[in-house]
């Protein structure tokens, strides 16, 4: 049992608290908020994650997980203290490092034994140097050892609980090889790969694993456009590439674009960094630019088969930015919806979780919100799917139709059968299909 | 036992031709070039690749491999006939069909009898309709036939492997039933098969090849921003592979890629969806990053030694991958002419490459090892990581140097290790050497 404080119960640090304390330590988890942290002590959490809710729960009662708003206390007896603090993109596409730095000055002030800092946030390459300057500055002691660790996180929403349980690798960044070793311990249950490097390419490992699945999917979203104008279908492609062991089947999902609160920051953070330094990162900059331009072409497919958006009704399936989450955090539905109501279109639209994240994160945006799939097809002039929950998969697709206005279909991430939807009687376009898709069969 | 026409002895035509007999099919394969023709029949093979030779002399032997310069002979019997031909990349960087299109209508001369053709040759997309118009048109005989494509994805040096063992066998026809046919070739080999139009075949393989050269550049360019920031690309590409959806193939940051697939598939791609109006932005970052990754080395080399006229460069490795020969579009030899530009003065060495790198390269001293390379030379550069420049006794190289300099072009040294036995030296994307 070792002793850990996790400064932020956002996503990552609730989630990589309430794991660590499953697997048997002391796990205190301190954030500012007095109203978050008397609601986790009651139970009650400020995000949806599955498993997670049960996990505290556990943990709690069994005296091992506990919530605070007081740095005295998290820090006080901790070996290790974690820093998950939110790093929100800044105006320019750079991290905001203000949360990392007012926590590495609280810990700094509270000092007074040796502590192992682990960095959680995805963080700019250098951060962890310059968390350690930081410490030494505001330490009143500066005899006491400390050393910095970072050790980013590869959870996913939806996820995060089997990742944290089930990881692919730990990395773990250190100018110390002992400091790093004794992090590993930490994770020594899970029985994953570790990697032990220094600070930087730990800190660099990050933004580039998320960056590369960034770019498969603008990868794919190209090969898409080009299928299109040559008549092929970018989903069998997706499935030919996907069986080469070097290229592998994930992360090929033709569409339109991903968004959420991780690709985009952190592709544009790397931009910037890469940029500032003098380097110029042409693929990184190309894989943004397919990705918000996937949102463009489909309102522009879609104008083509209605002549005008004016006066037209146009309803979203699906609105937060992926499914399984009521995560709205830069969802192509938002770019869609302002897109559309600027062009003189009705919006309707419903999600199965995401209706209330989407009413605050489209506040400006004139949206008819409807409770089912069906009510929003009705008097439609078209649908756009935007996110591929699986309770879109299986619509009863014949009384779609008959309560739309004209039988327009945009699959936005290619989950229906063209052949199918056309045989239907729907106009129907997917991404990259510019065959029929049919004959197709893997055997 | 089926009976099978390849049309084209170069590489693909003749791993694909003699794989196909070694399964216990009759195999002719045609080519129109008569020496090409009378050295295979004595086992002379045109192309130096592992394995080959002996499953050639093995099933020539025992009669299921035959060669020929003569189409009616090899469409004769045939049930398959394949389409093996070169498809050089024309001036635009588009692929140059003329092969296929001369396949296209000698098989057309001679049918007589209902085929499959199959296309083996990497064609744009498309292509396998422009086939089968063109047979249509030149047929004598009115009988049925269908065009499947079956793209190939072998790797120069391990081909015969990669027959043996697909990850993916990928078929496209308007015909499924003939489709099917083709399948039954490669029943025995237990692999997935993908069966789907022809246009998407044909995609196939061009958005594999394309994906793969697009790791690499996109390793290159994490490398430049790790020199920026002090990262070190070879543990960030390690980190990076043990994600299961990454994988840890095609991440090694160096000079780039070379050959004669992914330059070509990569700007015949380019081209395809240029003219027919895409903006390929990704594709061309990948191109442009590529051809950059050569001109950063000889930058490097200018930053460390001021000036590179009358410099010493010796040039460890020059074909475009280790063990082959093959030094189409290799990056040793666009290095070597920047570096010749601004006065340099080359040494070089390969194992294996030399003979074609000397019909290539002017004004270039060869070496017999890579410890003559170094004689005298003011800066090393590896070009190629062969295996044998892994273990060079350094101390020697050092002393053979004027001055201790190594540019590492495949990072295959470790960084600690040459400072310590004081070379000045660079890698790709180390900016730590941890």
């Amino acid at each position: 049992m070792k002793r850990i404080c996790m400064i932020g119960v956002g996503y990552v640090g609730l989630v990589t608290g309430a794991c660590l304390a499953d697997l048997g330590n002391k796990v205190v988890c301190v954030n500012r908020d007095e109203k978050k942290a008397a609601n986790l002590r009651k139970g009650i959490l400020p995000i949806y994650e599955p498993g997670l809710e049960e996990i505290v729960h556990r943990n709690k009662e069994a005296g091992r997980l506990f919530f605070t708003t007081s740095y005295d206390e998290g820090v006080k007896d901790a070996e290790f203290v974690f820093i998950s603090v939110g790093t929100p993109s800044g105006l320019e596409g750079e991290a905001d490092l203000q949360h990392v730095h007012d926590a590495a000055v609280e810990i700094a002030k509270r000092l007074d034994h040796p502590l192992i800092i682990v960095n959680k946030s995805t963080v700019p390459i250098g951060t962890g140097d310059w968390v350690a300057d930081i410490v030494r500055e505001n330490m009143p002691d500066p005899s006491i050892p400390f050393w910095v660790v970072s050790n980013p996180e590869f959870l996913r929403e939806g996820s995060g609980v089997y990742d944290f349980m089930n990881p692919d690798r730990i990395v773990l960044g250190s100018l110390s090889r002992e400091a790093a070793e004794r992090v590993a311990e930490l994770y020594y249950p899970l029985q994953a790969e570790t990697i032990i490097t220094d600070l930087r390419t730990a800190e660099m490992i990050k933004y580039a694993s998320n960056c590369f699945l960034a770019t498969k999917i603008s990868f794919i979203n190209e090969i898409a456009a080009i299928c299109e104008s040559l008549g092929a279908d970018v989903k069998e492609v997706a499935r030919g590439m996907g069986t080469d062991k070097r290229i592998g089947p994930h992360f090929l999902g033709a569409g339109i674009g991903w968004g959420g609160s991780c690709f985009p920051k952190d592709v544009k953070a790397l931009i910037h960094m890469a940029t500032t330094h003098g380097t110029r990162p042409q693929l990184l900059r190309a894989v943004m630019e397919i990705n918000y331009d996937q949102r463009k072409r489909i309102i522009n497919h879609l104008r083509d088969i209605l002549g005008s958006y004016r006066g037209k009704v146009v309803g979203l399936l699906g609105l937060a930015f992926k499914p399984n989450t009521d995560d709205m955090r830069d969802a192509p539905s938002i770019t869609l919806a302002r897109l559309l109501v600027a062009e003189g279109a009705q919006v309707k639209a419903y999600d199965p979780v995401a209706m209330e994240t989407a009413r605050r994160a489209m506040q400006d945006v004139s949206v008819t919100y409807c409770n089912d799939p069906y009510e929003v097809a009705k008097d439609a002039d078209a649908l756009i799917l935007v996110t591929e929950w699986n309770e879109f998969k299986q619509l009863d697709m014949q009384r779609i139709k008959s309560l739309m206005r004209q039988p327009v279909l945009m699959d936005g991430r290619n989950i229906y059968d063209p052949p199918r939807m056309r045989e239907l009687g729907f106009i129907y376009r997917g991404v990259g299909r510019g065959h029929n898709g049919g004959l197709i069969r893997n055997r | 036992m089926k009976k099978i026409c390849v049309i084209g002895a170069g590489y693909v035509g003749l791993t694909t031709g003699t794989c196909f007999a070694d399964l216990g099919n009759l195999v002719t394969i045609v080519d129109i070039d008569e020496r090409k023709v009378e050295n295979l029949r004595q086992g002379v093979l045109p192309i130096y690749e592992p394995g080959l030779e002996e499953i050639v002399r093995r099933n020539a032997q025992s009669g299921r491999l035959r060669f020929t310069t003569s189409y009616a002979e090899g469409v004769r019997d045939a049930e398959f006939v394949f389409i093996a031909v070169g498809t050089p990349s024309g001036a635009e960087g588009e692929a140059d069909l003329r092969y296929v299109r001369q396949a296209a209508e000698a098989i057309a001369e001679v049918m007589d009898h209902p085929i499959v053709i199959v296309n083996k040759s990497t064609v744009p997309i498309g292509t396998g309709d422009w086939v089968a118009d063109i047979v249509n048109k030149h047929k004598k005989n009115d009988v049925p036939f269908a065009v499947v494509s079956n793209p190939e994805f072998l790797r120069e040096g391990s081909a015969v492997y990669d027959f043996m063992n697909p990850d993916r066998v990928v078929l496209g026809s308007l015909n499924r039933e003939a489709a099917e046919q083709v399948a039954q070739l490669y029943l025995s080999l237990r692999a997935p098969i993908v069966i789907t139009d022809l246009r998407t075949a044909e995609m196939i393989k061009y958005a594999s090849n394309a994906f793969l050269a697009n790791r690499i550049s996109f390793i290159n360019e994490i490398a430049s921003i790790c020199e920026a920031l002090g990262a070190d690309v070879k543990e960030v590409a390690a980190g990076m592979g043990y994600d299961k959806r990454i994988g840890p193939s095609f991440l090694d940051a160096g000079i780039g890629f070379g050959g004669s697939c992914f330059p070509k598939d990569v700007k015949a791609l380019a081209h395809m969806a240029a003219i027919h109006g895409c903006h390929p932005q990704l594709l061309r970052a990948v191109l442009e990053i590529n051809r950059d990754q050569r001109r950063r080395l000889v930058q490097k080399l200018r930053d460390i030694l001021g000036s590179l006229d009358e410099q010493v460069i010796g040039v460890l490795g020059l074909a475009f991958k280790p063990n082959t020969d093959d030094m189409r579009e290799a990056p040793a030899v666009e290095i070597i002419h920047l570096l010749q530009n601004e006065g340099a003065i080359i040494r070089a060495y390969d194992p294996v490459a030399m003979r074609n790198a000397k019909a290539m390269l002017d004004g270039v001293t060869f070496c017999e090892n890579a410890y003559e390379a170094a004689q005298g030379a003011d800066a090393l550069v590896i070009c190629t990581e062969w295996n044998e420049f892994k273990h060079l006794d350094l101390k020697w190289i050092k002393e053979a140097m004027r001055r201790p300099i190594i540019v590492d072009g495949r990072n295959i040294y470790d960084p600690e290790t040459m400072r310590q036995l004081g070379f000045l030296y660079r890698g790709v994307g180390r900016g730590y050497g941890v």
